[in-house]
């Protein structure tokens, strides 16, 4: 079947089976390799992507579900050579190790930052344990979250108080 | 009722392979033309950073900026041997090895340079890139002029290191002189919660204390205190692998539970720089040590909590319920 979706910003239109994953659709038919596949089994939050403003975990979503929606995948984060907000907190802060929960982690951050500007401590922790990471142990990724907020926070009031 | 405990554990972890096994590795550098400064090495980067580290020590004796580095990593067709990234010991060996080679490449720059200002050694001076004589610095070449005029000469500015040390077998008593390059040593106090009415234990602080000799990038140190920390608690509170006839009946993410975000405690870090005199800048392995002290610290906070000694692991709330009411049937 023909579906016909947004992937970070720009229109898409493509053939897909009901067997097909949103996973597989973004990987492979469409080479965003950003995404990716951790568990295969919606546990482990590595191919977290932004469909219609909601966090899912998209091997769990069967691709003809993407028809007329709006996805945004780590891809489309930076504009041109300028890094997201969440990208640079996650570099700065040493977020990253072997960086494969990385893209996951940053789409849940990225989530809770539309949904909640200025989160606790307490609240980036509950956002991101969907994500499952084993080599940092956390620690720096909450750091990141907490430190792209107040870089955003600052950006978005116009200020640098 | 919620009972407070803390605990202590102090581990010491022999790093590199050891015990006479030939461990070495090779690293080598080459100063472009084109304004870049290529190292070489075998050494895997699985995310504990020896890339950022190897670029750190070539660029402090090199007398550069790290941003003109570039790594050729992990390729057997265009690399000799490094080792394998394991045993805590890739900062040490093949740190160890890039230091080498910049040092051997630092010489043909004075050499190299003393040729081109037709000057001695002590008349020269090496900075930010560029070879200057002493006296008068508006004569200067910089690395890359010196790389391209080499390069008509068919000479390459490039040098090999390699580190080598020596370890013994022990005997059947365990001794040798040394039966491992070097020892890193960790103690970890942690403070812990538990439920009584649940057997729930919230984990509060870590404060570590690693003896690490230098930390040449302390926030890659940290990440690894955390990383190996949390994982070491994870094997305290609740990662258990299930085996029934030979079968391991847990085998996902939602059965074999792992740290998540929502479970971690907070971190406090001391980096105790006591050098070793053989490592790069006198630096010790920081990676596997992390993982050590968390579980024997935390059944001693636990033991501090609610007086019971745990000799199995994990303590999961099932295990720690159990033995509370086995306590309270026998006061």
């Amino acid at each position: 079947m023909q579906i016909k979706f947004k992937v970070n910003g720009e229109a898409r239109e493509i053939e897909v089976t009901p067997f097909h994953r949103l996973l597989d659709l973004l990987r492979e038919d469409l080479g965003l390799t950003g995404v990716k596949e951790g568990c295969g089994k919606g546990e482990c939050g590595a191919c977290s992507v932004i469909m219609n403003g909601r966090l899912i975990p998209s091997c769990l979503v069967p691709a003809p579900q993407a028809d007329g929606a709006e996805i945004i995948t780590i891809e489309g984060l930076a504009e041109g050579n300028s890094l997201h907000p969440l990208q640079e907190a996650f570099i700065e802060t040493g977020a990253v190790q072997c960086g494969f929960c990385i893209p996951g982690m940053i789409m849940a951050g990225k989530n809770l930052l539309d949904e909640n500007p200025s989160p606790n401590e307490k609240e980036v922790r509950t956002a991101l344990s969907g994500n499952i990471c084993r080599c940092t142990g956390y620690t720096k990724i909450i750091e990141a979250v907490m430190l792209a907020a107040d870089k955003m926070d600052s950006k978005g009031s116009g200020s640098d108080e | 009722m919620k009972k407070k405990g803390r605990g202590l554990a102090t581990i010491m972890f022999g790093f590199g392979y050891g015990e006479g096994f030939p461990d070495h590795s090779i690293a080598s550098i080459e100063i472009k033309a084109d304004q870049r400064i290529v190292i070489k090495t075998a050494a895997a980067d699985v995310g504990q950073g020896v890339i950022t580290t190897v670029i750190q020590i070539a660029a402090e004796i090199l007398r550069i900026k790290p941003d003109y580095f570039e790594v050729i990593q992990g390729d057997t067709h265009t690399t000799k041997n490094s080792g394998s990234t394991s045993a805590t010991r890739q900062t040490y060996f093949t740190g160890n090895a890039v230091k080498k080679a910049a040092e051997d490449l630092l010489a043909n720059l004075y050499h190299y340079g003393s040729m081109e200002f037709r000057s001695n050694h002590p008349e020269i001076s090496i900075k930010d890139g560029e070879i200057y004589l002493y006296e008068e610095p508006e004569y200067s070449i910089s690395y890359w002029d010196l790389a391209a005029k080499l390069k008509d000469k068919g000479i390459t500015l490039e040098a090999e290191g390699s580190f080598f040390p020596v370890t013994y077998q022990p005997d059947e008593k365990g001794q040798a002189d040394k039966v491992y390059v070097a020892y890193t040593f960790l103690s970890q106090v942690i403070e812990v919660e538990v439920d009584t009415d649940t057997g729930i234990i919230d984990l509060l602080n870590v404060y570590t204390a690693v003896d690490l000799g230098k930390a040449i990038n302390p926030k890659n140190v940290e990440g690894q205190i955390e990383g190996g920390t949390v994982q070491g608690l994870g094997m305290a509170v609740m990662e258990e692998q299930v085996i029934r006839n030979g079968r391991t009946l847990n085998a996902g993410m939602s059965d074999y539970l792992v740290p998540t975000s929502v479970d971690i405690p907070k971190f406090k870090h001391y980096l105790i720089e006591d050098q070793d005199s053989e490592g790069p800048f006198g630096a010790k392995g920081v990676g596997e040590p992390t993982i050590i002290a968390a579980a024997p610290a935390l059944a001693n906070a636990v033991y501090d909590a609610i007086g019971i000694r745990f000799y199995d692991l994990p303590l999961n709330p099932s295990k720690v319920k159990k033995a509370l009411e086995e306590q309270d049937n026998k006061n």
